[in-house]
């Protein structure tokens, strides 16, 4: 489903160039469960959003479902971030000032839009009570619940979570991890970046990256 | 989800910020409204004062001498008919109201009791149509044929409801209703009639010629007269220009200083004040860098993101210009009764200002955030999302 050809990513660190990956590639089939591991800067969070359409590779190719996700037009991009993968970060990252339910509605698509399916999910992840909470009103565990669902509203194939428990506390990750598994044992994909092993434990297939390069 | 209203929410939530854009474009709009409302009450007073003063620039053939014009019977005259080369003319815009009279003393009048009188008779032609300026209230004296208006210091010679006689130079009795007894201080006309100027032409057996043309010097940018004059020269080298009145002339300095400080302080305010939102949107896009990054990371459009921005600064930019508009008109009114006596009364809102306003100003704060909001798509979600 998802195909990551010999790409590489080079940044420019004023003028040092570094390379952030170099010639990885990858193959992920529907209903993988992928965990990325590897030390601190080596290129996991690169290879997340080169996965995600947020940067162009320097070479190589990302394909989904055949189709190289840097060859799109900016309306099949558009398309491809909001339909066919979804995101979780460390930092939450939930808009300051819309409620938990807006947080999610903001990033449903109209084709996937059914009454009810918010509340739904929310009812699953615990949330439900909280629906017209602001972010600051929340824990840790409950705000990044709520990135979780805003994340599969659209029903994505893809779900991409970087570090997604790295600010939580045992028992929330746990919460966490086991939705995110239920996701995948629903048919959906992950791949999961995470230092934890009590995290890449879900996961059914493990790469490793060192200083850019797969090993 | 609706984001129209994702842009309320967020301007609520970022009270302060969006409160200080506000005030810069109520500023803005505040000083703009009145200073225009102001220069414009300042153009109507001048309008006002000189109409009063009445008609200020007089045209003679050259070389008349002034102090004999008003003392003898046959100062130098010209063709009636300049006037309507002078109306015709394209280049001739520095002077208005233009009308042709025919003024000269009649040293023999004898009043219905036989008593003999020195007065001045003056004929008046209709104001002309100046054809390339835009139409606009006469502000000569209009006496219609066959009727006259008698001087008040005459007025005492002839008593109600009879008519005005006067011989002709063809030695027939003339006769005339008398349309209007004119109040004093009309200076010369108090000892005077008002023909209209083909009635005068006939008894003086002076068909088609004047001698004196009175105008209004327009309201226009520099050296009325000098402008008059050179126009004037252009077209009749046998006539000449003289200014009569100082006073209009002081108030049209005014009017034009005002006028200036409010080409110079209106573009200013605006300039500055489009400057300081710029820099404030710009402030908003990055300390919302984040959440930019994550709508971008969902798949919204950049077209999405503009919007977001520059509708936003529509909004504060309405808001803006609503209580700039009240806000001005009420200083200028205010203000404005003290400065202008004479028009003080009618210092009111310019309401077309206010079409103009809140067409305007959100225009120019979308154009201030244009930037800001440019930028905002340009955000690499990738960097902003990664960081700790
Ligand atoms: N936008 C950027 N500009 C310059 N250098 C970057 C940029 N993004 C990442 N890097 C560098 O690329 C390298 C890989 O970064 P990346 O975030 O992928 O690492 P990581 O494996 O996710 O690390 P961590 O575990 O700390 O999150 C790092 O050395 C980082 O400093
Ligand atoms: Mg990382």
């Amino acid at each position: 489903m998802l195909k990551i050809n010999n790409v590489s990513k080079i940044y420019l660190k004023g003028k040092d160039k570094f390379t952030a990956l170099q010639d990885v590639s990858l193959e992920v089939e529907k209903s993988d469960f992928l965990a990325v591991v590897g030390p601190s800067g080596s290129g996991k969070s690169t290879l997340l959003h080169l996965v995600g359409g947020l940067i162009q590779p320097d070479s190589g190719q990302v394909l989904f479902r055949g189709n190289d996700v840097y060859k799109m037009n900016s309306k099949e991009a558009n398309r491809y971030r909001t339909k066919n993968v979804g995101f979780v970060f460390q930092q939450f990252h939930l808009i300051p000032y819309l409620t938990v339910y807006e947080n999610i509605k903001i990033a449903e698509t109209e084709s996937e839009r059914k009454n009810g399916k918010i509340e739904a999910l929310l009812e699953k992840c615990a949330l439900l009570p909280l629906k017209n909470k602001y972010p600051s009103e929340l824990s840790v565990g409950e705000k990044q619940r709520t990135a979780f669902v805003r994340a599969i509203i659209s029903e994505p194939e893809i779900l991409l979570a970087d570090e997604p428990t790295g600010n939580l506390d045992p028992e929330n990750s746990k919460i966490l991890m086991t939705l995110i598994k239920e996701f995948n044992e629903d048919g959906g994909t992950v791949l999961l970046v995470s230092h934890e092993p009590e995290t890449t434990n879900y996961a059914t297939k493990i790469i490793t990256l060192r200083s850019g390069k797969r090993v | 989800m609706n984001p129209l209203k994702l842009v309320f929410k967020e301007l609520f939530y970022r009270k302060v910020s969006s409160l200080i854009i506000l005030v810069t474009v109520i500023a803005a709009g505040t000083v703009s409204v009145a200073v225009y409302t102001l220069s414009k009450a300042s153009e109507n007073e001048t309008r006002k004062i000189m109409r009063e003063q009445g008609l200020n620039l007089y045209i003679f053939p050259k070389g008349t001498n002034l102090i004999d014009f008003y003392s003898v019977n046959n100062t130098s005259t010209f063709p009636e008919h300049y006037i309507d080369t002078l109306a015709e003319s394209k280049t001739f815009d520095a002077v208005r109201h233009l009308t042709g009279i025919l003024q000269l003393k009649y040293p023999n009048w004898v009043d219905p009791n036989g008593s003999k009188h020195q007065i001045v008779v003056m004929g008046y032609k209709d104001e002309a149509m100046q054809r390339f300026l835009s139409k606009q209230e006469t502000m000569g004296f209009d006496v219609e044929k066959g009727t006259v208006h008698i001087g008040a210091l005459l007025s005492v010679n002839i008593p109600e409801g009879e008519n005005f006689t006067i011989a002709g130079t063809d030695g027939k009795q003339y006769e005339f209703k008398v349309a209007k007894r004119l109040e004093e201080g009309k200076g010369m006309l108090d000892q005077g009639v008002a023909f209209n100027l083909t009635d005068l032409q006939q008894v003086l057996d002076m068909k088609g010629q004047i001698n004196k043309i009175e105008a209004l010097g327009c309201v226009c940018h520099d050296g009325r007269i000098k402008n008059a004059r050179g126009q004037l020269q252009d077209i009749f080298s046998d006539l000449e220009v003289t200014e009569v009145s100082s006073i209009a002339n002081a108030r049209e300095n005014q009017r034009l200083m005002m006028n200036k400080y409010g080409s110079f302080i209106i573009p200013f305010v605006l300039i500055v004040s489009l400057l300081i939102s710029g820099l404030l949107f710009y402030s908003n896009v990055n300390s919302r860098k984040y959440e930019i990054g994550i709508l971008k990371a969902m798949g919204k459009s950049k077209s999405y993101i503009l919007f977001m921005i520059l509708f936003k600064a529509f909004v504060i930019g309405l808001l803006g210009s609503l209580a700039g508009f009240f806000a001005g008109s009420f200083i200028a009114e205010y203000f404005g009764k003290e400065i202008f006596r004479f028009t003080a009364m009618s210092i009111k809102p310019l309401w077309s200002l206010l079409g103009y306003s809140v067409f305007i100003f959100p225009i120019l704060w979308m154009l201030a955030s244009w930037v800001p909001a440019l930028l905002a798509t340009q955000i690499d979600a990738a960097k902003t999302l990664s960081k700790e």
